[in-house]
């Protein structure tokens, strides 16, 4: 995508627009969650909250891939790096997430053979290259990073590697939505749904959770106009009682999503149930690798022995993923919790909401 | 020593090699009265008035990227730390620690563009010395710089001085250098022509002065970007800043790339810019300045100084919010989608 079609989407005059309209016809007192973490920093990032009247409030959902890693996951991750012959491979962000005792971070610098990778194609790569090593993959993400997750293992296998491994905490965005309108106490009016996401599910996707719960959907994009747009169609959706699933990403998302993607994503995992850092266990919400390609699971190829460890006391990280506390709530926000020193994933990751809180306001 | 040699330990070790290296390679290039005596120490003469001392190491990966090399990196960026203290820059040392094996091809290009960077810079590299470590004990070489200048008579900037009114005036694009060094690394294969900013500042510092302009804050905005820097005068002043979002100038292909990072630009490091903060009256004079400099003429006044929220930075978005810009915490990691 070109960057002048990037520069549409911010246009000042436009923008402005929008939310003058957006507070001329929102009335009723709103919670609208962003699904996303990516909408969450957007959303701070061009001041968006601050152009909306203050009966709108927007919360921050479990749409960080990151943030939603469950503790043993990321001991899983550690505990690969503790092994000899191994490279943990990982994206950037989870480096510094704390599982129960220390970070990726902390073993790349105790002497740890950790290195960040910028797609699971470069851990292939990395495998194949070092014959002698045994090269693990954190694979963290959602719909749209699991099909080249899938893709990574599929060329693993067209070159008979096997010293190339995944460790699968992946999660799918569907189910966590119908959890959370299950949780009690949970009041949300609205969501606005993730773009990246969507262009893999299609609208589809999300047709069970709205004919379900009723709730007023819009599938969005990054860019301000895109963010706007959704809160707009979301309010009228409000004001006049009709709920609907709307789409206002076109340029992006269709209605079946990408079906090539999705097969290969199907081809190599399963669906399974997974847990939620701060949330819980949620059935059909993760996908772990298929019988066929078992042996690229690290799990398994490994036999670790984790213990449960309890998650860190008064963070609240699980509430806020729920939007059933904001972070300014959380009695370890700014004072035992910040970037420099995190206790829960939401303010470690650059798209957790405690992170974009403590950064941007 | 031949191109195709790469560096011993003995090149470190004092002895005849040691010299040979010195005699042959480094004193040839950067020939100057005080490091051709080969004394321990250099002796300069030095003009009457207050000194501006500063040091810097640099450790950069990897050592060649587009546009520039560790050498003119370490030069231009203690230059650069002088010039910020209102100061002529005059003397520079330099402290290489070299990995033994660095191919002794590599080593000399990094002489030369030290040597060119000193000239373009008009300073004397008068002292130095050289280290090599074993294999594995250094990353290819570190460069220590430190220098001295001579502050400009009157002249009196610093971070602590920026007073409610002030316009705070940007010499260029930010976020150059690190995004040309990103884009350098191992498994980032973009394809573009980002070039590195590094560049000596001191020339445009001496035309700003010599027009008797009053520079409240001059600052280059390395390590941690213009956010960061701006955060710490905002603090040593107590004073607000207010920056607003669709003046900042950032290359296109910058852009591009922190979208798809996720990187703010606000935070990536830059090696040839500063800002400058100004009293309105004088702001349009010392942009006029800037902007007539090679290295200036994307500059633009960015933002003010105000009395709102002291010691906090915040950003008028191009869409008309308002968001408060941080001082970075830590390094930006790459997001994963």
């Amino acid at each position: 995508m070109g960057l002048k079609y990037i520069e549409e989407f911010r246009d000042a005059s436009l923008a402005k627009d929008l939310a003058a309209s957006i507070r001329q016809k929102s009335k009723k007192p709103l919670r609208l969650m962003e699904v996303c973490g990516t909408h969450t920093m957007a959303i701070f990032r061009h001041g968006i909250r601050s152009v909306l009247p203050d009966n709108i409030t927007l919360l921050s959902g479990p749409g960080c891939p990151v943030c939603v890693t469950a503790q043993k996951d990321i001991d899983a991750f550690v505990a690969f790096s503790r092994l000899d012959d191994v490279i943990v491979t990982t994206f950037g962000d989870l480096m510094k997430v704390p599982g129960s005792g220390t970070t990726l971070s902390r073993q790349k610098a105790a002497g740890a053979d950790v290195r960040i990778v910028y797609s699971v194609f470069d851990a292939v790569t990395m495998a194949k290259e070092n014959p002698d090593k045994q090269v693990v993959f954190c694979a963290v993400g959602f719909e749209t990073t699991i099909p080249t997750i899938a893709a990574g293992i599929l060329m693993a296998a067209a070159q008979d590697l096997d010293n190339f491994f995944i460790h699968s905490a992946n999660k799918l965005t569907p189910p966590a939505l119908a959890a959370l309108m299950e949780t009690e106490g949970v009041e949300i009016d609205g969501f606005i749904l993730p773009g990246h996401v969507s262009v893999i599910t299609g609208i589809d996707a999300y047709r069970p959770v709205f004919e379900t719960y009723n709730i007023p959907s819009v599938i969005a994009g990054f860019e301000p106009i895109d963010i706007l747009q959704a809160i707009h169609l979301l309010v009228l959706q409000n004001e006049t009682g009709k709920p609907a699933l709307e789409n206002a990403y076109t340029r992006a998302v269709s209605t079946r999503g990408n079906p090539k993607a999705k097969a290969v994503m199907h081809q190599v995992f399963d669906v399974c149930g997974a847990a939620w850092r701060g949330i819980g266990f949620i059935a059909g919400s993760g996908m772990k690798l298929n019988q066929v390609f078992s042996s690229f699971d690290a799990g398994a190829g490994f036999n670790l022995d984790l213990p449960e460890v309890p998650e860190p006391k008064g963070c609240a990280c699980g509430d806020i993923l729920m939007g059933l506390k904001t972070p300014e709530a959380c009695a370890l926000y700014k004072k035992k919790c910040t970037p420099m020193t995190p206790v829960g994933p939401c303010m470690v990751s650059s798209e957790g909401a405690c992170a974009a809180y403590y950064k941007y306001t | 020593m031949k191109p195709d040699d790469t560096v011993l330990l003995d090149h470190g070790a004092g002895g005849k090699a040691s010299h040979a290296m010195f005699s042959e390679m480094i004193l040839p290039l950067f020939h100057n009265d005080q490091l051709a005596l080969q004394d321990d120490g250099a002796i300069c003469e030095m003009p009457a008035g207050r000194m501006a001392f500063s040091t810097d190491s640099y450790v950069v990966d990897p050592i060649f990227f587009n546009g520039g090399n560790i050498g003119d990196l370490a030069v231009n960026g203690t230059v650069n730390d002088i010039a910020m203290c209102g100061a002529q820059p005059l003397y520079i040392s330099a402290g290489l620690i070299i990995e033994e094996g660095l191919p002794i091809k590599d080593l000399r290009i990094i002489l030369e563009t030290m040597a060119q960077a000193a000239k373009n810079a008009g300073v004397k590299i008068v002292t130095g010395d050289t280290k090599v470590v074993p294999r594995g004990k250094a990353d290819k070489i570190f460069i220590n710089t430190s220098g001295v200048g001579i502050i400009f008579e009157g002249v009196n900037v610093s971070g602590s001085r920026a007073v409610p009114g002030d316009k705070i005036i940007l010499s260029g694009t930010i976020a150059d250098h690190g995004i040309a060094i990103l884009s350098a690394r191992e498994g980032l294969k973009f394809e573009s022509d980002l070039k590195t900013d590094s560049a000596p500042l001191n020339h445009m510092v001496k035309s700003i002065l010599d027009a008797g302009c009053d520079i409240h804050v001059l600052r280059d905005p390395t390590r941690g970007g213009l956010g960061t820097t701006l955060n710490e005068i905002a603090a040593g002043s107590h004073a607000g800043i207010t920056l607003f979002e669709s003046a900042l100038p950032v290359k296109g292909a910058v852009k591009g790339v922190c979208e798809l990072l996720g990187f703010d630009p606000l935070y990536i490091a830059n090696e040839g810019k500063l800002v400058a903060l100004v009293p309105e009256n004088h702001a349009a004079r010392v942009l006029e300045i800037i902007q007539a400099d090679q290295f200036g003429k994307d500059a633009a006044i960015i933002g003010e100084v105000t009395d709102r929220h002291p010691g906090k930075v915040f950003l008028e978005t191009a869409i008309g919010g308002r968001r408060m810009v941080d001082m970075l915490t830590g390094e930006q990691l790459p997001r994963i989608c």
